[in-house]
C-alpha cells in the first residue's frame, strides 16, 4: 500500500514535468499549427546548457533557468527564421504534414550536432540538495521533483496570464484562432509566429533544466520526451493550456500506478496505451473544445 | 520497345549484384552493398504504406526491429535461419494487423503521431528489457563470410522490390492508391478503405521484418534496441523521399545515393553527414516533393525543350 | 482613392480574375456586383494581400500596395470585413473591439474610438463581456463592423454584408454604411443583392466570371434594368 502511494506521488510530481514540456509543444502547435517533433531536442539542449552553466560558472540550476530560457529562446528564433518560417506559407493541412516531416529531420540533425559537440555521454546534475526530500510517514517527496512541479505550474500560469492580459497575448490568441482575420486586424502575424515559437523553445529549455536535475541528459533523449508531451497534449485536448499540467500529472499518475503492477520497464507501453485510448474514445481530450 | 529496355535494365542490375561478391574481395564494397540492399528493402517496404497507400508512418523501425530481434534470438539459440526468418516475418505481420486496426482509424497526422509513439514506446521498452549487446558466438564468427549475408540481403531487396512492382499493377495496389489520392472518393466507389490500409500496413511490416532478418544475420554485434531507434525510421523516409516517393525506382536510387554518399564522400565529414542529408531531406520536402525521380523528369523535360528550341532555330 | 488596374488573380493554375479595373473615389460608396463565383471575394482578398496578385496593380492614395503584407495595408487605412467568420468567436465582444485597434495608427486613439463605436452600436456595449461566438447573426455583423471601425479606416471594404441576414438587419447595416460615409470613410462593397445595393451606392461595377462587364452610377443602372437583366438575370 505504501508502495502504491509512493508511486502515485512520484508519478504526480514527474507528471508536472510532462505538462511543462507539453506546454511548449502545445503553444507552437496552437499558434503556428506546426507540429515540431524536435521539441524534445530543445529540451535536451536546455539540459546541456544548464549542465554547462552549473559546471563552468557554478550557478545553481534553479537560478540558471532564466538564462537557459533566453538561450533556447534564441535557438527558437533561429530555427523559426531558418526553417519554420517557410513551412507557415502552406495551408494548414499541408503545414502540419510538412512540419511533421521536417521536424523529424531536424530531430536527427540536432541529435547529430549534440553528439558532435557534447559527446554521447550521459550527463546529470548533482547538487547539495539532490537527495533532499520531505518525508511524511516514510513517503518521500523529493525536493527537486516538488520544485519542478512548482516551476511547471508557475510557468503555465504565467503563460496563461500573458495570453489573457496583455495586448500581444491577445494578438497571439487571435492568430491561433484565425490568422487571416488577425492580419486583417493589423496584427503582424509573422512576428506573432516568431515570438510564439521562440517562447515554446524557451519553455522546452527550462524543462530541460528539470530533466538534467531529475534524470539525465544525453543526445538521444529527445524523442522520448517529445512522445510524452504529445500524449499529454492529446490527453488535455487541443486548445487547452490550463489542462496541460493536470493532464501531465494524470499521465504520470497512471504510469506510476501501472509500474507497481507491471514493473518499470513497461512504463512507455502504459503511456502509449493511454494515448491510443484517448484518441479512440474521446478525441477532443479531457479538457478540449470540440472543433 | 521501352518496356523491353527497362526489363533488360533490371536484369542487368540484378546480374551485376549477383556477380559482385565473386568479383570483389573488398569487404568495404560488400558492406556498402549489403547496407544498400537492407535500406532498399526498408525503403521499398515503407513505400507501400507511405507511397502507395499514402499513410505516412513514422514508426517503420518498430517492424524492422522486430524482424531483427526475433530472427536473432531464434537463430542464436539454435533454430535454422530460414525458420527464424519466417517466424519473424509472420509474427511482425500479425502484430501489424493487430495494432493496425486501431492505428489506421486515425487519419493523417494522428496516424503519423501514433506510429511514432508506437515506435518510440517499443524502442524504449526493448532497451529496458534487453540492455546488453547481442554478439555472434565465437564459432559463428570464425565461420563468418560476407557471402551468405550478402545474398540474404540481396534477396530481401529483390523480394521487396518485386512485391512492390506486383502490387503497383494489381487491383489491390490500385485500391491503395485510390485511398491515398482521395479517401472519401475511394470509399464512395466501394473501395474498402480500412482493408486496403491494413493490407498495405501488414505487407510493409512483413517486408521490413525481412530486411530486419537480413540485418540480424549480417551484423556481428549491436545493441538490440538499435534497429528500433528513430534513425532507421528517418533514413527509410529520407531515402524514399529523396529518391521519389511512390515510385519503384525511387527507394532504390535513394538508398544507393545515401549509403554510397555517406560512406564514401561524406565519410570525411564525420557527424556532418547526417546534417547534410537532413538538409537535403528538408529541401526535397519543401521544394521537390517527387525526389530524384521528379528531378530527373524535370531535367528531362527541360532537355527536350532545349532540343525543340534548337530544332526550331535550325528549321527557322 | 483606391485604384485597381488590370488585376489578375489565380489559385495555382486556375485563373479566377482576369484584368479587373475599378476605382473608389474619396467619400464615395462603390459596389462590385456579381453572381456567385464571379470572383468578388477573390478580388477583395487579393487587394488585401491575402492572396498573391498574378498581375496588375492596386494603389491606395497613389501608393502601390500590392507588395505590402496584409497588416501593412491595414496600417495604410484599408480595412476589410470578410464574408464569414469576421469576428473572433472565442473572444469577448470587448476583446474583439480592442483587437480591432491593434494597428499602430489606431492604438493611441483606442479608448476614444471605442466610445464612438459603442455609441453607434449600443447593443455591443450591453454585450461587452459576452463571447462573440454566442451572438446572433445580426449582432455579429455589428461587431464585425465595429471592430473594423476601431482600426480608424479611411476605406472600408465589405464582403457581402447582406449575406445570411434578415432584411431588417440588412436595412440597418446599409443605414450604418451610409452614416460611415458621412464620417468621411469611403466604402467598397461586394454584393449579390442588386436592389438594396443600388439604393446605397454611388457607383457600381458589374463582375462576371472574373471580368468587369459594365459599370455606371446607381441612377444609370437603376433606370436601365436591361443592363442588369442581361448580365445578371436576377
Amino acid at each position: 500500500m505504501q508502495l502504491v502511494i509512493q508511486s502515485a506521488i512520484s508519478g504526480l510530481l514527474i507528471g508536472g514535468m510532462y505538462g511543462l514540456i507539453a506546454l511548449g509543444l502545445a503553444l507552437a502547435f496552437g499558434v503556428l499549427k506546426v507540429l515540431n517533433v524536435a521539441h524534445g531536442e530543445l529540451v535536451m539542449l536546455g539540459g546541456y546548457v544548464t549542465f554547462f552553466l552549473v559546471a563552468v560558472v557554478g550557478l545553481d540550476p534553479f537560478l540558471s533557468m532564466p538564462l537557459v530560457f533566453v538561450a533556447t529562446f534564441g535557438v527558437g528564433v533561429l530555427l523559426y527564421l531558418v526553417l519554420f518560417r517557410f513551412v507557415v506559407r502552406f495551408d494548414i493541412d499541408t503545414r502540419i504534414k510538412n512540419s511533421l516531416l521536417i521536424s523529424f529531420g531536424l530531430v536527427l540533425i540536432l541529435q547529430a550536432l549534440a553528439v558532435t559537440f557534447f559527446t554521447a555521454d550521459e550527463r546529470a546534475i548533482i547538487t547539495d540538495y539532490s537527495t533532499a526530500a520531505l518525508t511524511f510517514e516514510s513517503i518521500r517527496v523529493p525536493f527537486i521533483r516538488l520544485a519542478g512541479l512548482l516551476v511547471a505550474v508557475a510557468l503555465s500560469v504565467g503563460l496563461q496570464q500573458l495570453l489573457d492580459r496583455t495586448t500581444f497575448g491577445h494578438a497571439i490568441k487571435a492568430t491561433s484562432e484565425d490568422w487571416a482575420l488577425a492580419s486583417l486586424a493589423g496584427i503582424d502575424i509573422r512576428r506573432v509566429y516568431l515570438v510564439a515559437f521562440a517562447i515554446s523553445a524557451g519553455l522546452a529549455g527550462v524543462a530541460g533544466t528539470l530533466i538534467a536535475l531529475g534524470f539525465s541528459v544525453s543526445p538521444s533523449i529527445g524523442l522520448g520526451w517529445t512522445l510524452k508531451a504529445l500524449i499529454v497534449v492529446v490527453l488535455a485536448g487541443l486548445g487547452s493550456i490550463r489542462g496541460l499540467i493536470v493532464a501531465g500529472m494524470l499521465l504520470g499518475l497512471a504510469e506510476g500506478l501501472a509500474s507497481v503492477w507491471l514493473g518499470g520497464a513497461y512504463r512507455e507501453i502504459v503511456a502509449l496505451g493511454a494515448f491510443l485510448l484517448v484518441l479512440l474514445v474521446r478525441p477532443q481530450g479531457l479538457f478540449g473544445r470540440r472543433e | 520497345m521501352r518496356r523491353n529496355v527497362s526489363v533488360a535494365a533490371w536484369f542487368v542490375l540484378l546480374a551485376v549484384c549477383i556477380v559482385l561478391p565473386f568479383s570483389s574481395e573488398d569487404s568495404q564494397v560488400l558492406t556498402i552493398a549489403i547496407q544498400t540492399f537492407i535500406l532498399t528493402a526498408l525503403a521499398s517496404s515503407w513505400n507501400i504504406i507511405g507511397g502507395f497507400a499514402g499513410q505516412i508512418s513514422l514508426g517503420h523501425a518498430a517492424f524492422f526491429g522486430m524482424g531483427t530481434i526475433i530472427t536473432r534470438e531464434l537463430w542464436l539459440s539454435g533454430a535454422p535461419l530460414p525458420l527464424s526468418l519466417a517466424a519473424a516475418i509472420v509474427a511482425t505481420a500479425l502484430f501489424a494487423l493487430i495494432i493496425g486496426v486501431p492505428m489506421l482509424r486515425f487519419r493523417g497526422i494522428y496516424f503519423s503521431i501514433g506510429t511514432l509513439a508506437l515506435a518510440v514506446a517499443i524502442s524504449l521498452t526493448i532497451g529496458n528489457l534487453f540492455p546488453g549487446i547481442t554478439s555472434m558466438p565465437v564459432e559463428a564468427l570464425r565461420a563468418y563470410t560476407f557471402t551468405d549475408p550478402y545474398f540474404l540481403a540481396l534477396g530481401a531487396a529483390v523480394t521487396t522490390v518485386a512485391v512492390a512492382m506486383l502490387l503497383r499493377r494489381s487491383v489491390v495496389g490500385l485500391g491503395m492508391m485510390a485511398v491515398r489520392d482521395d479517401e472519401a472518393a475511394a470509399g464512395a466507389v466501394g473501395v474498402d478503405v480500412l482493408a486496403h490500409k491494413l493490407a498495405a500496413f501488414a505487407i510493409s511490416a512483413a517486408l521490413a521484418a525481412l530486411a530486419g532478418g537480413a540485418f540480424a544475420f549480417f551484423s556481428v554485434s549491436y545493441y538490440p534496441s538499435y534497429p528500433f531507434t528513430a534513425v532507421w525510421s528517418f533514413e527509410t523516409i529520407l531515402v524514399t523521399f529523396v529518391g521519389g516517393i511512390g515510385t519503384i525506382v525511387g527507394p532504390i536510387a535513394g538508398s544507393a545515393f545515401f549509403v554510397i554518399g555517406r560512406d564514401t564522400i561524406a565519410a570525411n565529414f564525420e557527424g556532418f553527414q547526417v546534417i547534410g542529408f537532413g538538409v537535403l531531406f528538408i529541401v526535397v520536402v519543401l521544394l521537390v516533393p517527387g525526389g530524384m525521380v521528379e528531378g530527373a523528369q524535370r531535367i528531362g523535360a527541360w532537355v527536350v525543350k532545349q532540343g525543340q528550341g534548337r530544332k526550331r532555330d535550325v528549321e527557322g | 482613392m483606391l485604384e485597381v488596374r488590370d488585376l489578375e488573380v489565380a489559385y495555382g493554375d486556375l485563373q479566377v480574375v482576369w484584368g479587373v479595373s475599378f476605382d473608389v473615389p474619396e467619400r464615395s460608396i462603390v459596389a462590385v456586383i456579381g453572381p456567385n463565383g464571379a470572383g468578388k471575394t477573390t478580388t477583395l482578398r487579393a487587394i488585401m494581400s491575402l492572396l498573391p496578385v498574378r498581375g496588375g496593380t492596386v494603389s491606395f492614395r497613389g501608393k502601390p500596395i500590392s507588395g505590402l503584407l496584409t497588416h501593412q495595408i491595414v496600417e495604410q487605412g484599408l480595412v476589410m470585413i470578410p464574408e464569414e467568420r469576421a469576428t473572433f468567436a472565442g473572444m469577448t465582444v470587448g476583446q474583439n473591439l480592442e483587437l480591432g485597434a491593434y494597428a499602430k495608427r489606431a492604438r493611441p486613439h483606442r479608448d476614444e474610438t471605442m466610445d464612438e463605436v459603442l455609441a453607434i452600436f449600443p447593443r455591443l456595449a450591453e454585450r461587452r463581456k459576452q463571447l462573440a461566438g454566442t451572438l446572433s447573426g445580426g449582432e455579429r455583423q455589428m461587431l464585425a463592423i465595429g471592430k473594423a471601425l476601431m482600426a480608424r479606416p479611411e476605406l472600408l471594404i465589405l464582403d457581402e454584408p447582406s449575406l445570411g441576414l434578415a432584411p431588417v438587419v440588412v436595412e440597418a447595416t446599409f443605414e450604418t454604411i451610409r452614416s460611415i460615409r458621412e464620417r468621411g470613410v469611403s466604402v467598397l462593397m461586394v454584393e449579390q443583392h442588386v436592389e438594396m445595393t443600388l439604393e446605397v451606392v454611388d457607383h457600381a461595377y458589374i463582375l462576371e466570371t472574373g471580368r468587369v462587364v459594365g459599370d455606371g452610377s446607381s441612377d444609370e443602372l437603376r433606370h436601365d434594368r436591361r443592363i442588369l437583366d442581361a448580365y445578371l438575370s436576377m
